[in-house]
């Protein structure tokens, strides 16, 4: 009998950012990590000039005008375009392959098979070629013969679940993936003058990056180059030297400009090995690109999660029992946890979750901002919202009233910081929260309005051992060396600002170098960890170079460094500015370009730091047609210190539009019988349009968190993304008084929701 | 996708006489956005494909005494931002306006919009042989169907989803078909012809045969129009229920009433059972109510797509009374 590995392959690599319930991690914090150097002085307020305001994108102007390249951008000469035959059956065992007839199509210069035993999703890679033309290689796809022999196969979750169901995995299609308790929930519940349980289910959300996945691989004798359209150029270079059995110094990666990743482009690709293997095969560089197909059926997806939501509360709203029982599905994958939310927003002692990964024959799902997290905020707060409205209560008021100091609930472990109730306050003003329905559902007519929240909670943290390089080079520029990449939310610009900040110099005149895995390490751009990571090793690096150029200073002046500022391109002296020397001609006296090593410094554990946030959302739903219209959205985050105000706008309005979009619009739908996506393309498979996205108003607590790094700054990523597809749902109940409970809330589902309520008043 | 060879036709009888001649498979391309999105998705594979838009004298918009006449390449974008149209036929102008996307209201031509293949994601899935390509079965009738149709399935279920149709039909619209044996004038209503009568079309174009022009008739005395079109989101999307009503009023009650539906069957949708309740009423809540409900009653929903029937009556209901509105 054939084996297969019980779990995709794929999942491994995401795991560790699927999984943000510590504060740290083992994998993205290197291991041979030198002892971190101490903290450095925290500025005082007001002391900065570009850290925490307005800077323009360093590229913004490439971006708009074209003239960023990106990996679809690339060709180089004699460079062959390689394509993927993909199973077009969702379970079956290949008999043959016979790659002969596309071998022998003038024009394919290199054909490979990827896979020789049980298929177990539609769209599974089965063959590649690469040939001179586009049009080429597809037409020897067609010609690539496979015999395969079909099985049953099983697509959606429900069905999966039932006895008799074909077996996706060996191990069975249900497996227990997660269980964390505390207290006694029983005694929680016997404690209550209140217990409600409810269902919230959330939809495979697919990443849909505007830029398709795609590697460009070309090899120089035994070196290899890969342009990826990745967020992690690192690990893309460890896992294709593990995959390639070559050392890892041989590899390059670049990634100079990204159109989009959400967490599907956070490893190694199927597509970029088999890109390096034609180009090996063939001698040439080789270029695949994914189709919209591909991307929307072989790359990933949020897993769903049919969460069983139990809370208990006493009549003045202390919840004193929370229990979970949580069906995630990522196809072939395991999915993502939802536990963390639930069992760290709020200050409840007797808690329980038990999670179980449920297999069904579809591609693997992929981290997607805030993995887990974001499905568990709609049952979480969800509840909360529900629970509320039993009691009678102010929801905020209820929060409030099960405000967590403390992480974890249960650890005794006390938040470093935590500005969550000053975002309460900040955005409860902005929204007009008195407005909303006292009781939901209050409204009357055909069009209801409401005002709903939800809160936020993830990690943010960043990883200790990132580093950076800050160069200074005798004609008296300034350059950052950082093995980061930017994936589209600004890097280039934060690390610009504050290399800028530190030596005295505009954003604009710092070189920024990233997305090459030559350069110092830094993690991948995922789990809202760039900023956090890259920031403080580039301030460290700046403050060393900025001791360096006052101690040069010091001499030329005759005065001590610690009298030196540097600011405005000179050094200067703190008590007269006249007195002062240009940077330029201070670095004449630099003999050859000086790096300046930094490094991210590790957190104390005596402490726990996540970020936090709450986003208020108004709605109106019409009654008749079940269409929600988003009005208004106050997102408030803790995040620690802002660097680049601009940027931290921006990522706020797309994390609120991509969660306003899985809130009434995304879902990649499967045909039972086919087992193939029905929706593989951006028509039917909806992303909100212009038309869609409401005012949205970015607000940030003034908080920074100097235990945390130099900066004492968070990642937003995330946090972003979390609430805003709950605060939306929490809208729409607040609008109806009947909780829709599955997003997107489409049409059908509001009116279904709607006649729940007529049955049920 | 195939190579094709892309045709600059010098003149209509050229383009007719090419379609109706040799094996070669030719199509016609207005504006290109459905037809290029057909190649290559690998429903068709054309021989030729000839560029309509290069002929002159295809794109205008006329009025006078007998009503209104528009050219099959006139964009659905010029049309939309027609004055006359505006003025003497708010509905089509509504119809015009809701399409797309601005960007494929500029390439998109009427012509186009009338010829469109319909929506169905078993049918635009290439390597799904459904009854409206050759096949046996319709795969939407017992698999995922939440777009698909809610009146005159069966043999496919698929819908059509042109917004000016309905709105067309509802003003009387007439289409003059050209080919090599010459011109014939069709009523829109008749251009279109359900599964039942060939599954693997829409329309009764002949072979060799084109729109040419669409004519509309000069409003009546008391004629009142609107199109109300619901899409889930709130551009680019085609309707999950459109509706077109016109009234003609007189002395304050319906004299006569026309709707027509988009997105809710494999072809536009009349709507006689609520023509017929609304002759003779006065236009109020309750009676665009009634007679949307009346319509519903055929309908015949599958499992996932009921929820279109609340959504007509709604929009029927809307339009009626957005209708009579001055």
């Amino acid at each position: 009998m054939k084996t297969h590995p019980p779990i995709d392959d794929a999942f491994a690599e995401y795991e560790e950012l699927s999984r943000p319930q510590g504060a740290q991690s083992a994998t993205t914090r290197p291991a041979e990590s030198a002892t971190p150097p101490a903290p450095a002085p925290q500025p005082k307020p007001g002391e900065f000039k570009h850290i925490g305001k307005v800077t323009p994108r360093v590229d913004g102007r490439m971006v708009v005008t074209g003239a960023a390249r990106y990996t679809h951008d690339l060709a180089f000469d004699n460079m062959l375009f390689g394509r993927i035959l993909r199973s077009p059956h969702a379970c079956a065992d290949i008999v043959a392959i016979d790659l002969s007839a596309a071998q022998a199509l003038p024009g394919v210069k290199a054909a490979l098979k990827l896979k020789e035993d049980r298929i177990r999703w539609a769209g599974e890679p089965i063959a590649a070629v690469a040939a001179v033309s586009e049009r080429r290689a597809e037409e020897a796809l067609a010609l690539i013969k496979v015999e395969y022999k079909p099985l049953p196969h099983v697509t959606a979750p429900d069905k999966a679940m039932e006895t008799g169901a074909p077996l996706v995995q060996d191990q069975g299609n249900v497996i227990k993936s997660n269980e964390a308790a505390r207290g006694d929930v029983e005694k929680g519940f016997k404690e209550a003058d209140l217990v409600l349980e409810r269902t919230y289910k959330t939809s495979w959300e697919v990443h849909q990056p505007t830029e398709t996945h795609g590697s460009v691989a070309r090899w120089d004798g035994d070196d290899l180059t890969v342009w990826d359209s990745t967020q992690a150029v690192q690990s893309v270079r460890d896992g294709l030297a593990r995959a390639l059995a070559i050392p890892a110094g041989r590899i390059k990666i670049l990634k100079h400009y990204m159109g989009g990743g959400f967490g599907s482009k956070l490893g190694l690709g199927d597509y970029t090995v088999t890109a390096a293997k034609l180009a090996k095969e063939a001698g040439r560089p080789v270029k695949i690109v994914l189709t919209r197909r591909e991307n929307s059926t072989c790359v990933g997806y949020r897993p769903t999660a049919w969460m069983t939501v139990k809370a208990g509360a006493k009549k003045d709203g202390t919840l004193t029992a929370l229990s979970v029982k949580s069906y995630n599905c990522g196809g072939v994958g395991r999915g993502d946890r939802v536990a963390a939310p639930y069992s760290d927003m709020y200050a409840c002692p007797h808690f329980k979750i038990e999670e179980y990964a449920v297999f069904v024959n579809a591609c693997a799902s992929r981290a997607t901002r805030a993995p887990g997290h974001t499905q568990a905020t709609l049952g979480l707060e969800g509840m909360m919202e529900e629970l509320a409205a039993a009691l009678g209560m102010d929801p905020l008021a209820f929060r409030m009233k099960n405000f967590a100091a403390k992480d974890k609930g249960g650890t005794g472990i006390p938040y470093s910081t935590k500005g969550l109730e000053q975002c309460y306050k900040l955005g409860a003003e902005k929204i007009g929260w008195e407005r909303r329905n006292k009781k939901p559902g209050a409204g009357s007519g055909k069009i209801r309005t409401g005002i709903g929240m939800a809160s936020q909670i993830w990690p943010g943290t960043g990883a200790p051992g990132t580093l950076a390089d800050v160069k200074l080079y005798p004609d008296g520029t300034v350059e950052v060396d950082c093995g980061t990449q930017d994936i589209g939310t600004g890097t280039r610009t934060h690390i610009a600002v504050v290399a800028a900040e530190t030596l005295g110099l505009e954003p604009k005149d710092v070189v920024v170098h990233l997305g090459n895995s030559d350069l110092p390490w830094a993690p991948s751009s995922g789990g809202s960890m760039t900023t956090p990571s890259v920031a403080p090793a580039v301030r460290d690096a700046a403050l060393k170079a900025a001791e360096y150029l006052k101690n040069l200073a010091s001499k030329k002046l005759g005065l001590p460094p610690e009298e030196i500022v540097l600011e405005k391109h000179k050094a200067a002296s703190k008590a007269d500015p006249t007195k002062a020397v240009e940077l330029k001609e201070l670095a004449r006296g630099i003999p050859r370009p000086l790096p300046f090593h930094g490094e991210r410094s590790d957190y104390p554990s005596t402490f726990a730091f996540q970020t936090f946030g709450v986003q208020f959302a108004e709605v109106e739903v019409d009654t008749e047609t079940g269409k929600v219209k988003v009005k208004r959205v106050v997102a408030v985050h803790d995040v620690g210190r802002v660097i680049n105000l601009q940027t931290a706008e921006s990522q706020v309005v797309g994390g609120v539009t991509q969660g306003m979009s899985a809130a009434l619009f995304e879902e990649k739908l499967m045909d039972p019988d086919t087992g193939t996506m029905v929706n593989p393309n951006l028509h039917d498979y909806k992303i909100a349009t212009a038309m869609d996205i409401p005012e949205i108003v970015p607000l940030f607590a003034d908080v920074v968190d100097e235990r945390l790094n130099n900066l004492g700054t968070k990642g937003l990523g995330e946090p972003a993304r979390i609430p805003a597809s709950a605060c939306i749902a929490n809208a729409v109940y607040n609008a109806l008084g009947t909780h829709v409970r599955e997003i997107p809330m489409t049409p059908a589902r509001v009116l279904a929701a709607l006649k729940r309520k007529e049955a049920r008043p | 996708m195939k190579p094709f060879q892309f045709g600059t036709p010098k003149s209509l009888a050229q383009v007719t006489a090419s379609l109706a001649g040799a094996d070669a498979d030719v199509r016609v391309m207005g504006g290109g956005t459905d037809l290029l999105a057909e190649i290559k998705e690998g429903l068709i594979e054309p021989d030729v494909v000839v560029n309509l838009k290069a002929l002159p004298g295809l794109a205008y918009v006329r009025r006078d005494a007998d009503g209104l006449a528009v050219g099959a390449c006139t964009t659905v974008a010029d049309l939309a931002e027609e004055a006359s149209v505006a003025k003497d036929y708010r509905l089509l102008q509504q119809a015009a306006s809701v399409i797309a996307s601005p960007q494929l209201r500029n390439m998109g031509t009427v012509g186009g919009n009338l010829c469109q293949r319909p929506r169905c994601w078993y049918y635009r899935d290439a390597a799904t042989v459904c009854s409206k390509k050759g096949g046996s079965q319709c795969f939407a009738e017992k698999g995922r169907n939440k777009y698909h149709a809610v009146f005159g399935g069966g043999l496919c279920w698929s819908v059509y989803p042109s917004d000016l149709a309905p709105a067309l039909i509802a003003l009387e619209a007439k289409v003059v078909l050209v080919s090599p044996q010459g011109e014939r004038t069709v009523p829109l209503a008749d251009f279109y012809a359900p599964p039942i009568v060939n599954v693997r079309r829409e329309n009764v174009l002949a072979r060799g045969e084109l729109v040419k022009e669409i004519r509309v008739p000069a409003p009546k005395p008391g004629d009142r129009g609107a199109y109300i079109k619901f899409m889930e989101r709130g551009a680019w999307d085609f309707a999950v229920v459109s509706a077109a009503a016109r009234l003609t009023l007189s002395g304050g009650s319906i004299a006569e009433a026309r709707i027509v539906c988009g997105g809710v069957a494999p072809v536009p949708w009349r709507l006689k059972a609520a023509e017929d309740a609304l002759r003779g009423r006065t236009v109020t809540e309750s009676a665009a109510a009634q007679a949307a409900a009346r319509a519903a009653a055929d309908a015949r929903p599958l499992a996932e797509n009921g929820y279109k029937v609340d959504i007509f009556k709604a929009v029927v209901a809307r339009a009626v009374l957005a209708a009579a509105k001055p």
